[in-house]
């Protein structure tokens, strides 16, 4: 088996997209593909499947075992997916279909398929059986994990038995433990003698899978080597900026917990923890949702000017947590108590998914208008907080839909910054965004924080992250138990 | 979805240019021929009663006169002008046509928010009365109102209104339901906006490609009901012209003079057409 990529160029409307030498795949070895959002990387992806939008020129051609494809003719390589080569698509809860069941769409990919219908479900369950997802071969992709979904993509990617498999995006979205788990997927397929390429922007994952590493940046390779050796010792000055943008490299002024570095006015930061004063206090707390208990009898508070992350794998009811502490949500048992610091809209959210977060038909400009006119504002603080946060004010008449999620992210912090927040919930504000894009926002953020002096709770599932930007963690369990309901520092 | 983000990623949304050329290239043909076949229907209903205004004058000796030059559409079994009745009876549909569908869009939508809004009693109470009249078919509610109405064209227009609210309230209060618990309405409660920032931005915006569809549709089926009952003899009363009576009318006469049938169901049919046509592509609700 082997697989091997000439002279691609991926073009629109004599715009470079894509341009790359020689590419090599051999079995047993990976292949990453890592770089921001545009650089190209599931285009690549895309080209060697033949499955790019039709409005997008593709040159070049793709030897497999010694057959030579033209790639711009997209149609020719139709008969080698699912046996040849397939696609785990990025996004899994969306690539399934929501109205078959788990098991019936694997089996379709089976080769089988055609003569033998119960056959290839057998195998089918077999397969996922093979995956720890035996109780959920009936199961709608709806009602799957974000890990559980990937898994069933992965199965039903692999299950016509193609050498090649074409990974993009694979742990967009999810927590460590399902990466971990993705990662020796992954690894699997690469032990029993598969081709892997894998398009991402995680490093971890990079690093977990080894191989060799390519680095794309504005539609080239900028750098090309041994996983190991990239990572570790970068040769371009963009691989460079890539492994700084990983929290647990960052050094920024507005941080607390980092040794050494100085703040501007002097102060060496993180002391203001203890003295602040109260201003959400929960006392035991509890939740449950639909019979499973997210949390229970859990007592915390919130001192002004802190930072406090609340960590956990998917599901184990951060997001909930949160809410109740916002009281957004009203908890089963327990009471919350908000401080009068918290009047008056000084207690302000940012969303996961910023898109979700603005009213879609509208624009930014009548959005973030409302809110100067109904506060009295200024209209001059708008336009500062969009210059300070590197923003074009062009980007306002837009509506959420036609600005970049990071971009997108940028301005609900402004919003949000217009009342000059006493208390911040960040609810997972980056965890959609690439590495680069995330530390530009978590700096946005930050920066804001810091001159505001506001107390920040951070929802996040990267701990990297947590242990960055905040100084204290509370840390929920599994979905069934809190296994540290105890508030722990992680600062020194 | 992949090629979708790719597409995304590549196009940027350019911003919006005048607003009146964006409106003419998003039409299709289709629409546009909708559009001006309504259009010449409109002029005919608003231009054709003062054009002809003696709808109601028999004259026996002229009866089932063939059309010609004096009179375009000839005349019926009372001698009276066809092409005068039919622009009266044209005229009258459209009108009660669009007060029904204001009516019932509006007291439907506003039903709608209420109960999407305030839930709980509110929400119970006038989703009940719109399973009442959901069990009960449209027809017969307009036929007990024009019952006791006696052909009043007010009743009729609000047993119409009666039978047609129930589809906005339910489409509404389902599609504002979602927006109102959608985080961007959390995050306006958060940042203290009102009521009337909710409803302008959030909830009208979402409304208006849904109330437009549905009420393009609902002016077609008020017109056609008006017709069904004025076709049965209970809607609209002799001698006021109406489309459905005329054709009812004109059915003994159909061997010795068919264009007196045929001129309310063209127009019946153009007006129906028009209106599909309108909405044939897939609006962005």
């Amino acid at each position: 088996m082997s697989l091997r990529l000439n002279d691609l160029v991926v073009s629109h409307a004599g715009k470079v997209l894509v341009e790359t030498a020689q590419l090599d795949f051999q079995p047993g070895k990976p292949v990453t593909i890592i770089g921001e959002s545009g650089s190209g990387k599931s285009l690549l992806a895309h080209a060697i499947m033949g499955t790019l939008p039709h409005n997008l020129k593709a040159q070049g051609s793709l030897v497999v075992d010694g057959h030579v494809y033209d790639v711009s003719d997209q149609a020719n390589r139709r008969r080698l997916w699912g046996r040849t080569m397939s696609l785990l698509p990025q996004e899994p809860v969306l690539a399934l279909d929501p109205t078959m069941r788990t098991r019936d769409q694997v089996a379709e990919g089976a080769p089988t398929f055609r003569t033998d219908k119960q056959g290839s479900r057998r195998a089918a369950d077999a397969l996922l059986t093979s995956l720890g997802l035996t109780h959920a071969s009936t199961a709608f992709p709806h009602t799957l994990s974000g890990g559980m979904a990937q898994r069933v993509a992965f199965a039903a990617a692999t299950i016509g038995g193609a050498p090649v498999l074409i990974a993009d995006e694979p742990s967009k979205g999810l927590d460590q433990r399902a990466r971990a788990e993705l990662a020796e997927l992954l690894r699997s397929h690469i032990n029993s003698g598969g081709i892997l390429l894998t398009i991402t922007h995680d490093l971890d994952l990079a690093r977990e899978l080894g191989g060799e590493l390519l680095v794309m940046k504005d539609a080239h390779v900028v750098e090309k080597g041994a996983a190991g050796e990239v990572l570790t010792n970068p040769a371009h000055p963009y691989t460079r900026r890539l492994l700084a943008a990983e929290p647990s490299q960052w050094r920024h002024q507005w941080m607390r917990n980092t040794d050494g570095i100085e703040r501007a006015d002097g102060a060496v930061g993180g002391s203001i923890e203890s003295s602040g004063t109260v201003l959400v206090s929960g006392a035991g707390l509890g939740k449950s949702f639909g019979g499973q208990e997210l949390f229970t009898d859990l007592s915390l508070e919130v001192r002004a000017g802190e930072r406090v992350a609340l960590s956990g794998p998917s599901g184990s009811g951060k997001t909930t947590l949160g809410n109740v502490l916002l009281r957004l949500l009203p908890p089963d048992a327990g009471t919350v108590q908000h401080s009068d610091l918290l009047q008056r809209g000084r207690l302000q959210k940012l969303y996961q998914d910023p898109a979700l977060a603005f009213p879609a038909r509208v624009s930014l400009a009548e959005s973030l208008g409302d809110v100067v006119h109904r506060h009295g504002l200024d209209h001059t603080r708008l336009e500062e907080l969009m210059d300070s946060l590197r923003l074009a004010p062009e980007l306002l008449r837009r509506r959420p839909g036609q600005v970049s999620g990071g971009e997108l992210q940028r301005i609900a912090i402004i919003r949000s910054m217009l009342l000059e927040p006493v208390l911040m919930f960040a609810d997972e504000p980056t965890s959609r965004l690439d590495l680069i894009t995330q530390e530009e926002t978590m700096m946005c953020l930050m920066e804001q924080v810091d001159k505001l002096e506001c107390a920040l709770v951070l929802v996040t599932h990267d701990d990297a992250l947590a242990a960055a930007v905040t100084t204290r963690t509370i840390a929920l369990g599994t979905p069934s138990s809190v296994t540290v309901p105890e508030l722990e520092l992680s600062a020194p | 979805m992949t090629n979708a983000v790719a597409m995304q990623e590549l196009l940027p949304a350019p911003a919006r240019d005048s607003k009146r050329s964006k409106w003419l290239a998003d039409r299709t043909v289709m629409q546009l021929v909708s559009a001006a076949l309504l259009a010449v229907l409109v002029i005919f209903a608003v231009a054709g009663p003062l054009i002809w205004p003696d709808h109601a004058v028999q004259d026996l000796s002229r009866f089932l006169e063939a059309p010609g030059a004096s009179e375009p559409l000839g005349r019926d079994h009372l001698g009276r002008s066809v092409v005068a009745r039919l622009a009266h009876a044209t005229q009258l549909s459209l009108v009660m046509a669009v007060l029904c569908v204001i009516a019932a869009l509006l007291f439907g939508s506003l039903a709608g928010i209420a109960a999407a809004w305030r839930g709980g009693w509110v929400d119970s109470l006038l989703h009940g009365l719109s399973e009442v009249f959901i069990a009960l078919p449209a027809l017969l509610v307009v036929l007990v109102v024009s019952a006791i109405a006696n052909g009043d064209l007010w009743t009729l227009c609000l047993g119409l209104a009666l039978a047609q609210w129930v589809e906005y309230f339910r489409m509404v209060r389902a599609r504002s339901g979602l927006v109102l618990a959608g985080p961007a309405v959390e995050a306006a409660a958060l940042l203290q906006l009102g009521p009337v920032h909710i409803i302008r931005r959030h909830l009208l915006p979402e409304l208006r490609p849904l109330l437009t569809t549905m009420a393009t549709f609902g002016l077609g089926s008020a017109i056609l009901a008006l017709s069904t009952l004025g076709f049965v003899g209970i809607g609209v009363r002799p001698p006021t012209p109406e489309l459905g009576l005329m054709i009812t009318e004109a059915f003994p006469f159909y061997h010795e003079a068919p264009w007196m049938a045929l001129a309310p169901v063209l127009v019946l049919t153009t007006i129906l057409i028009g209106l599909l046509g309108l909405r044939s592509k897939e609006s962005q609700a």
